[in-house]
């Protein structure tokens, strides 16, 4: 029965899968090399007269290296404050205290909103005049300054905006884990403890090994998302102030459309775009491998 | 007549709950606390939200920044537009998606594995890597500016998605009954609309709103590919409005929450959905 439907099969699944393939094609991959012919093109120039000063230029650009540098410390510490509230909330999430469910919605809400909205959140919460944070801290330490200008501050501008990047992110690295901890059978505890095991041995013994694959794939794809955020940057800080809070994306979109050098714009992106797929090797393989 | 054991055990518990409380309280906190903040802007007057000090509780109640959102700005316009552009590419990278998503999960063909990995290799790029010749073809399709400009954007973004997230689903379901459906006669197309699309229909509507959401939040494409008033979306409006000279804080957080209803409701009610999709190897593993 099947063999005989094997080679009418084969062809079928071209025609399943065609139409999604060739749309991917023209939207993506046509534009995508337009970039990287961009990228080699002498600026306002055009034809097959190709150079790549622009590669040389963007090795040499102190902003492009500030802004990398940026970027990475943002993913870095982006994705630590995720994977520890995330752990801390999904293993307190898991023991099925009462008030759980509302701990739960409470804790999801920051991941609810879009990217925008967060960054106007704290923007307005961050407000030195207007906003809460400098009465809440005033409350607690009555020397803080009254008007403390946190988004145009050079020491603390860049940590809000990562801060906020925490607060916006941790939810997801949360409900993953939490469903990894949930698919932990309950009978491996009880062994453990009938065999006298204590708390940090079954924590690392049991939960951590039954959670890596989960905190490795929550992690990869985490990175890739924090290393193309732009939104949240854009809408709290507009990249400033210079470009002390610039990261690559809101940088490549700048370079296109407020600096108008579209071909230096393109080698940048086609260098993030390199970064990124690097960065996205181990979420690829992880989840490609099991197909 | 208890024992040792279990009332250390129980003090065990105790601490446990005491600690786990502590944590939650604290995150709760941080979770709610700017959200509550902007809650409380937007019930409050244009003039109290700029009076001192600072009230999380607003003096007056008011609905004035909802009401004149939608006469200070046209919030009724970006709304419409919001909801066709989501809309339209929700339907159609589903639709799409959801045959390729079919193909991958029932045939065996040449190159599968490359295309497998091709398309979840897409999901990973970031727009900025296309943001540039998007704008120059739209603009010499005369597309720039318009929804549909947008949509054929967003199409980018979440079909490679949507063909995986319902191939996954797809793979839920037993092969069995495409099997019998071949021995009753029917063809593979028979099979794919008739006996499967039916079943899929939970993991269908879930990428539909996955998909949705994708196009609500965004703010890359819009602010590139629309300069025009008429054409935002409720994402770029509200963006724009904190770009403005004054900003009129009631309005715009009464405004960037109205327009973070669908996604603050779909998210709650998808997020099953959601991680399963994401982890769904790690799950099998």
């Amino acid at each position: 029965m099947r063999s005989g439907h094997a080679w009418h099969d084969r062809h079928l699944g071209y025609f399943f899968v065609l139409p999604a393939t060739l749309m991917l094609a023209a939207v993506l991959i046509f534009p995508a090399f337009i970039t990287l012919k961009a990228s080699i093109t002498p600026e306002g120039g055009s034809g097959w007269n190709l150079t790549l000063t622009h590669y040389q230029k963007a090795f040499r650009d102190p902003v492009l290296w500030q802004t990398f540098k940026n970027t990475v410390a943002f993913v870095a510490w982006s994705l630590a404050g995720h994977f520890v509230l995330g752990l801390g909330l999904a293993l307190a999430l898991n023991q099925a205290l009462p008030g759980q469910t509302f701990f739960r919605l409470v804790a999801l809400i920051p991941w609810t909103i879009p990217d925008v909205v967060a960054g106007i959140l704290f923007r307005w919460v961050l407000n030195p005049i207007h906003g809460a944070m400098n009465p809440l801290i005033r409350m607690i330490l009555p020397s803080f300054p009254a008007e403390f200008q946190w988004l145009s501050s050079p020491t603390l501008a860049f940590p809000s905006v990562i801060i906020a990047n925490v607060w916006r992110g941790y939810p997801l690295v949360m409900v993953m884990l939490l469903a990894g901890l949930m698919a932990i059978p309950r009978e491996l505890y009880e062994a453990a403890a009938v065999d006298g095991a204590g708390k940090l041995r079954r924590f690392f013994h049991i939960t951590l090994p039954g959670l890596s694959t989960i905190i490795i794939i929550a992690l990869a794809l985490d990175m890739v998302w924090e290393f193309r955020r732009f939104a949240l940057v854009v809408a709290m800080t507009g990249g400033g102030p210079g470009t002390l809070t610039e990261v690559l994306s809101t940088l490549v979109y700048k370079t296109y459309f407020q600096f108008f050098t579209f071909e230096y714009a393109s080698a940048m992106a086609i260098l993030m775009s390199v970064v990124l797929f690097i960065l996205s090797l181990p979420y690829i393989i992880l989840v490609g491998r099991e197909r | 007549m208890k024992s040792t054991t279990l009332s250390s055990e129980q003090r065990e518990r105790r601490v446990d709950a005491v600690v786990s409380y502590s944590l939650l309280a604290l995150c709760a906190a941080f979770a709610i606390f700017p959200f509550v903040f902007m809650l409380s802007t937007s019930f409050k007057s244009e003039a109290e939200a700029l009076s001192l000090p600072v009230r999380l509780i607003p003096k007056q109640f008011t609905l004035q920044a909802y009401s004149e959102m939608w006469t200070l700005k046209p919030f009724a316009l970006y709304f419409w537009n919001s909801m066709v552009v989501s809309g339209v590419t929700a339907v159609l990278s589903t639709v799409v998606g959801a045959l390729a998503g079919y193909g991958f999960s029932r045939f065996q063909f040449r190159g599968r594995t490359s295309l497998l990995a091709f398309f979840l290799a897409t999901q990973m790029i970031s727009g900025v890597l296309v943001i540039g010749p998007y704008f120059q073809i739209l603009a010499a399709l005369d597309l720039y500016n318009t929804l549909t400009g947008l949509i054929i954007a967003y199409v980018t973004i979440c079909l490679p998605f949507a063909a995986w997230m319902s191939k996954g689903y797809f793979d839920s379901i037993p092969k069995e009954l495409d099997e019998a459906g071949l021995v009753d006669g029917a063809s593979r197309l028979q099979i794919f609309f008739r006996i499967i699309c039916p079943v899929a229909v939970p993991g269908t509507v879930s990428t539909l709103l996955f998909a949705f959401l994708l196009a609500w939040q965004d703010l890359l494409w819009a602010l590139c590919l629309v300069s025009i008033d008429e054409k935002r979306t409720v994402t770029l409006a509200v963006a724009f409005l904190v770009g403005e000279f004054v900003i009129q804080w009631p309005m715009l957080t009464a405004a960037s929450l109205i327009g973070s209803l669908p996604t603050i409701v779909l998210y709650l009610f998808l997020q099953r959905f959601y991680v399963e999709g994401l982890a769904r190897g790690a799950v099998k593993g």
